[in-house]
């Protein structure tokens, strides 16, 4: 009986003291940490086209095409069918793809979560975080350096 | 005493029918206005028993839950998230009520408005302060005791009907565990009318109102749950198993047998059982208030603002006993109720009858 | 280590019992005498050594293996297909130092392989030979019930083997498929009823089916019916490069917070196979971490088993799923993502620990300091409760020499008496620097089940306390948090290798055949839930069916990795 009386006191100083654990999203933000890997960012600016993130993805989310002379021309990556591993931003050797923190990311149908180089670009920085930086401090992505300013190639 | 006299007055009143004719001016012996009245007062209290089971049912269970589970719970619609009252209602009764091939009907249908309407019967006899009693028969206590064990009646025929092995042995564990905690209930009943000596619901109310002992000014009153804690307890218990709560919520176990009795039920007639559900809580808190609480008692407030608080603090507890204690096996639950509440119960009965016997002789 | 110091006479007694135990490891020569002109010949793997017996001599072997040698582990059944024949591997352990391994290969010709099954031998057989002949294809004699296990009965071919043409449609028709909605009425005159518990039920925790047959309220007959969540893992990561494309997966295998001790296993089996030294400041980084995760699966797992017992969304689960919360914040602060981590890499972990560190140590610190009350909490709401009590003490009793059998592991073998937990017998990581105990509880119970994981908690909470004062302590140009891996991994052709870890729920090992590719041939994964579920008959039968629920809550089965 004690047991059970135990139990009882436990579950009610729970409801009397009033804590909630859980939080009243959108108005409330939960606290997303830095090194969380959501939607990709892509520059176009950066990359050379060396395929090694098309290569290395483990479930052929991105897609690559370029002319006979290795330019690029498409960049398309399909986020509904990516598992977040953040491979490909490991092996980019110029960090022209990253993952953001950005997690809320919605769409009416299926189609619409196949990104062009367009929409990956545009995809914004969560809260300003520079993500490459919080995941590794010795490398930097471009947060802040605008659009289009950067030439690498 | 003195703080519970003005309001006993209005207790031992005649039944609400008799009372609305007396205020309109009509003649209360006549059988023609009598059972128009008592159809009008009866309505009224269905009305309110069935706002009481969509606050507290719709919205007052998940803020309890959310109390002990740490969370926030509804709060979108409306000032405290009340409107989802109506938002749920809409809801449920717009589903698409699916009929399983092969159920055996009538009875498939009979059994939601069989378990809604048997624990709404009750409360016709349950004195409700301030003159709200329908009737005041008196055989009040056996008839609330019969009418509430109807359910049982239609728990069976929903489980049998429905056509499913789950429901099934939902409806049959619902039957034994009915049988194995009815009788305790009853002779714990009967243990409160050794002490008020009528089965009369204003009779109990009555019997409680004397002083028990004066701590200074504040007095006591002789509430059953006072004079017999034992009885209390044991009552609290078998009450928990007729109306299926945890730890007795064996005939639905959601985790074993899906739902039981009420798995294939679905829209309008799931509204009904779940309706149902609930004021048989209520129904079983109203019993307890007038059995061992002092019914509709209490200082400073009018009588009927007693008898709501009590019957929701019955309620109450039955959710606190939700999220703490474990559900028992439906053989350790019999085993309980034949060889311990029993046992008990007629010990408490012997020990009250003695105790009366003495302090009359 | 663990402070339970290996008794010295039992120890000298088995030495002398058990055919080919000498104080320095396994002599093989010894127990290839003992096998004798059974023997065609002997393998080397990386783990151990591989006896190739004739495959109507297996059961015979076997038995000898078990009885005189005191291989009573049987820990998996891996099959393949070759180019010139098909091959059945049972890896064989022991429960009291599962460092003596040996594979028993058994090879069976392309146009007509089967082989005896060890089912008599090892109950745990049955299951694992059933998945070998459903995806590879192989038969076994002898063998009480040879059915498909993860695919549909209607299946045809079997597509692991080599002839298996993946473009073929597996179009059935409806003909052939039972039609649910016949009335079915199997022994008229019985008074037991046939009971659909699954796929779609409250406690089943996923789909699972468990064809049971109820004599009154009471189970007379139960079997699992698997394979609902059967998403080829195996084959995915047989077509991923090891360097990069495989470890994505294992956090797929145990998705219930498990992510990084599953990771460990596949790190483990491939830094192996391709000789990986892995720095020692990552694999105390990798202990601690995986340990964080232990606590969240085995939070999850009261939780759950409590909701079973305890009926309704309660009180109970929503604390648990509070405490998993709070270590998946750290976990995320260290990994980047919740679940699916994706943490580890091929000698090392993909990062150090968050800048600035000392917060990260304050968050893990602060969590820890919170523990003890937190388990307390949980002791008050569960394990001190008379009904609880009333309802865990003495059901699903699953007797010490059965688990054994059926090649039970984790918390269900702990909770069994078994004193088994790899993290000590088979070091690895930096468990053998660290001071703490394995679990044990005596009562085969589901309640003991219950205790071990509680207590369990504890255990991970003092390791991840030590590896915590390591990490804080460390000189900062020290802090290696991978080996020099090359890019592409190519291992030796032909390397076979077998490694298990202590994950969530038990053994998880890990099978890997190269080829010289930069994918393995052959990869397999020896799931603990998979062989755990196999007991479940053994507690339930007999049992009432809130007992059968219950039993199967304190297994703490995960269906993405009993189906793969």
């Amino acid at each position: 009986m004690i047991g059970i009386l135990k139990s009882m006191a436990t579950t009610m100083k729970h409801a009397l003291d009033g804590e909630t654990f859980t939080v009243e999203y959108p108005e409330d933000e939960p606290d997303v940490s830095p090194r969380f890997r959501g939607v990709h960012k892509f520059s176009q600016e950066r990359c050379i086209w060396c395929r090694q993130c098309e290569n290395v993805c483990p479930n052929d989310t991105i897609q690559i095409v370029t002319d006979d002379q290795r330019n690029g021309e498409q960049y398309n990556l399909h986020i509904g069918q990516c598992i977040y591993c953040r491979l490909c931003e490991e092996v980019c050797p110029v960090d022209a793809i990253v993952l953001t923190q950005n997690f809320e990311w919605t769409a009416d149908t299926k189609d619409e979560f196949a990104l062009d180089q367009e929409q990956l670009k545009n995809v914004p920085w969560y809260k300003d975080i520079d993500p490459l930086e919080a995941r590794e401090p010795d490398r930097g992505s471009w947060v802040g350096e605008g659009e289009g300013e950067v030439d690498y190639q | 005493m003195s703080a519970v006299a003005p309001v006993a007055a209005p207790l031992q009143s005649a039944p609400l029918p008799g009372t609305i004719a007396e205020l309109l001016g009509l003649d209360p012996d006549a059988p023609a206005v009598l059972f128009v009245l008592a159809f009008l007062a009866a309505g009224a209290v269905i009305s309110v028993l069935m706002g009481m089971t969509a606050v507290l049912g719709i919205w007052g269970k998940r803020k309890i839950t959310a109390a002990f589970t740490d969370r926030i719970a509804v709060n979108r619609h409306g000032p405290y998230g009340l409107l989802i009252i109506p938002a749920d209602a809409v809801r449920l009764l717009s589903k698409e009520l699916i009929v399983p091939a092969q159920v055996d009907r009538p009875a498939w249908d009979l059994a939601p408005l069989v378990i809604a309407s048997s624990a709404l019967l009750g409360f016709a006899v349950i004195p409700m302060g301030n003159g709200v009693q329908i009737a005041d028969p008196e055989t009040g206590l056996a008839f609330v005791f019969a009418t509430a064990s109807i359910a049982s009646l239609g728990l069976v025929m929903a489980g049998y009907a429905s056509n499913n092995k789950f429901s099934f042995l939902g409806g049959l564990r619902a039957v034994a565990q009915n049988l194995a905690y009815e009788i305790p209930l009853v002779l714990t009943g009967a243990s409160v009318v050794i002490f008020t000596g009528t089965l009369q619901m204003s009779g109990v109310v009555e019997a409680q109102q004397a002083a028990l002992v004066s701590l200074g000014p504040v007095d006591i009153p002789s509430w059953f749950a006072f004079v017999n804690p034992f009885a209390f307890v044991l009552f609290m218990v078998a009450n928990l198993a007729e109306v299926g709560r945890n730890p007795f919520d064996i005939p639905e176990a959601p985790t074993e047998i899906v739902a039981g009795y009420q798995t294939e039920y679905s829209s309008v007639y799931f509204v009904l059982i779940y309706l149902g559900e609930f004021i048989h809580i209520f129904l079983g808190g109203a019993i307890v208030a007038t059995l061992f609480l002092g019914g509709p008692s209490g200082p400073v407030l009018p009588g009927i603002v007693w008898f709501f608080a009590k019957m929701i603090a019955v309620y109450l507890f039955t959710q606190w006993a939700r999220s703490a204690v474990p559900r028992l096996r439906i053989d350790q639950l019999i085993q309980i109720g034949w060889k311990g509440m029993l046992v008990l119960s007629f010990a408490n009965l012997v020990l009250t009858a003695v105790i009366v016997g003495v302090i009359q002789a | 280590m663990s402070l339970e110091e290996p008794e010295p006479d039992e120890g000298v007694i088995e030495a002398a019992e058990e055919v080919g135990v000498t104080t320095d490891g396994l002599d093989y020569d010894e127990l290839a005498e003992l096998v004798g002109d059974r023997l065609l010949d002997r393998e080397e793997h990386v783990n151990a050594e591989g006896f190739v017996v004739r495959p109507d001599e297996v059961q015979d072997v076997l038995f000898d293996l078990r009885d005189e040698a005191g291989f009573d582990h049987l820990s998996c059944v891996t099959a393949q297909e070759y180019d010139d024949r098909y091959e059945s591997i049972y890896h064989l352990k022991k429960y009291d130092d599962p460092t003596q391994e040996l594979s028993v290969v058994v090879p069976s010709p392309t146009d007509d392989p089967r082989n005896e099954s060890a089912n008599p031998v090892y109950r745990t057989a049955d299951w694992h030979e059933r998945e070998a002949y459903d995806l590879v294809g192989i038969e076994y004699d002898d063998h009480p019930d040879l059915r498909r296990i993860l695919l549909p009965e209607t299946w045809q071919g079997h597509p692991l083997s080599q002839d298996f043409d993946g473009e073929e449609p597996q179009i059935v028709t409806l003909r052939e498929h039972a039609n649910p909605l016949q009335e079915d009425h199997r022994a008229d005159d019985a008074d037991t009823m046939f009971v659909n518990i699954g796929p779609h039920h409250p406690a089943t925790h996923g789909v699972l089916h468990i064809e049971t047959v109820l004599d009154g309220e009471q189970v007379a007959d139960l079997e699992p019916d698997i394979g609902y969540l059967h998403r080829c893992e195996e084959q995915m990561c047989q077509q991923g490069t090891y360097r990069h494309q495989i470890m994505p997966y294992p956090d797929r295998w145990d998705y219930i917070s498990a992510g990084i001790l599953n990771e460990w296993a596949y790190a483990r089996a491939a830094e192996d196979l391709a000789d990986i030294e892995v720095p020692e400041y990552a694999r105390v980084v990798r202990t601690m971490s995986a340990e964080l995760c232990r606590i969240a699966a085995h939070m999850l797992a009261a939780g759950t088993f409590a909701l079973d017992v305890i009926g309704d969304f309660t009180a109970t689960f929503m604390y648990a799923v509070q405490q998993r919360e709070r270590v998946q914040d750290i976990l995320e602060d260290l990994t980047g993502q919740r679940l699916m981590f994706n943490y580890l890499r091929l000698g090392g972990v993909a990062w150090d620990v968050p800048e600035p560190r000392e917060e990260f140590f304050e968050k893990t610190r602060d969590y820890l300091d919170d523990l003890p009350e937190n388990v307390r909490e949980f002791h008050n709401l569960l394990t001190s409760n008379e009904i609880m009590q009333l309802r865990t003490v003495d059901t699903g009793v699953l007797p010490p020499e059965e688990a054994r059998s059926y090649g039970a592991t984790g918390p269900v073998a702990r909770g069994s008496g078994i004193d088994y937990d790899l993290r000590r017998d088979d070091p690895y990581g930096h468990y053998d620097q660290l001071d703490w105990d394995v679990v044990t509880e005596d009562g085969c119970d589901n309640y003991s089940r219950l205790l071990v994981r509680l207590r369990e908690v504890e255990q991970s909470a003092r390791i991840i306390e030590q590896c915590v004062d390591l990490l804080e302590d460390w000189p900062e140009e020290d802090r290696e948090t991978q080996a020099n891996v090359p890019r592409t991994l190519r291992p030796d052709p032909d390397t076979e290798v077998y490694r298990a870890v202590e994950a969530a729920k038990g053994e998880l090992g890990i099978y890997i055949r190269s080829d010289g590719t930069d994918k393995p041939a052959r990869f397999k994964i020896r799931s603990p839930c998979f062989s755990n579920l196999q007991t479940l008959p053994v507690m339930s039968e007999g049992e009432y069916i809130p007992d059968m629920i219950a039993s199967l809550g304190s297994l703490d089965i995960v269906l993405g990795e009993v189906d793969r």
